[in-house]
């Protein structure tokens, strides 16, 4: 599945551990969903999705195998 | 009680207290090897420390030992415990099958493992398949008129 936080984040000049103290989990943990890794619980994906002020369908696209580069 | 308990004291405290029990069952034995509880304390010491360094380290590990995981970390342990608990059972059943086969006496604490592995296991199933189990809503399955 791939998503959309790597290029948000870079969009809003965010660093890594930056964007998960505002999520509340660990660098590691953004690191793996960045990369496609790992896939986020629903609350979670909404905690981000709310972050970037997007949906959740606009942050991760299901139909994209591909991970997030 | 432990959320009274700093997260980052959490599991150093838990291994002071199993280090400290360890050593006192040495001691208090009182036969020749009372002396094995003095390294046993200074191990759990040296232990303590390493674990209570390794919590404030900016890491997957130290995360969790700190006691601070997120839920891929916890993910993570779990899927971790699960296989150690699948090895302990598998392992178990193997000596309790040679013990079998060889008539050795020693093939009880295999015995021991696997029903501890297998009835945690059932628990497991049954207390959080319960814990997620709701009520089916029939509302619009009367709806239907056969």
């Amino acid at each position: 599945m791939r998503n959309r936080i790597r290029e948000q984040r870079r969009q809003r000049s965010l660093s890594q551990a930056e964007l998960a103290a505002a999520l509340g989990v660990s660098r590691q943990t953004v690191i793996s969903i960045e990369s496609g890794r790992y896939l986020p619980s629903l609350p979670l994906a909404f905690a981000i999705a709310r972050f970037f002020d997007l949906t959740v369908d606009k942050m991760f696209d299901p139909d994209d195998e591909e991970a997030g580069a | 009680m432990m959320t009274f308990i700093p997260p980052r004291l959490r599991k150093p405290g838990i291994y002071a207290l199993a280090g400290l029990l360890f050593s006192a069952a040495w001691l208090v034995q009182g036969g020749r090897l009372w002396w094995v509880s003095i390294p046993a304390l200074i191990g759990t010491v040296a232990g303590v420390v390493r674990l209570y360094r390794l919590g404030g380290t900016d890491t997957d590990e130290g995360d969790r030992v700190g006691s601070r995981a997120d839920e891929r970390q916890q993910l993570v342990s779990l899927r971790s415990r699960a296989l150690a608990c699948n090895l302990a059972a598998i392992t178990s059943f193997i000596g309790l099958t040679a013990a079998i086969a060889v008539k050795g006496t020693w093939g009880w604490p295999f015995l021991v493992t696997l029903l501890i592995t297998g009835y945690g296991y059932l628990f497991g199933l049954g207390t959080y398949s319960i814990a997620q189990e709701g009520t089916p809503d029939l509302t619009c399955d009367k709806l239907v008129r056969t």
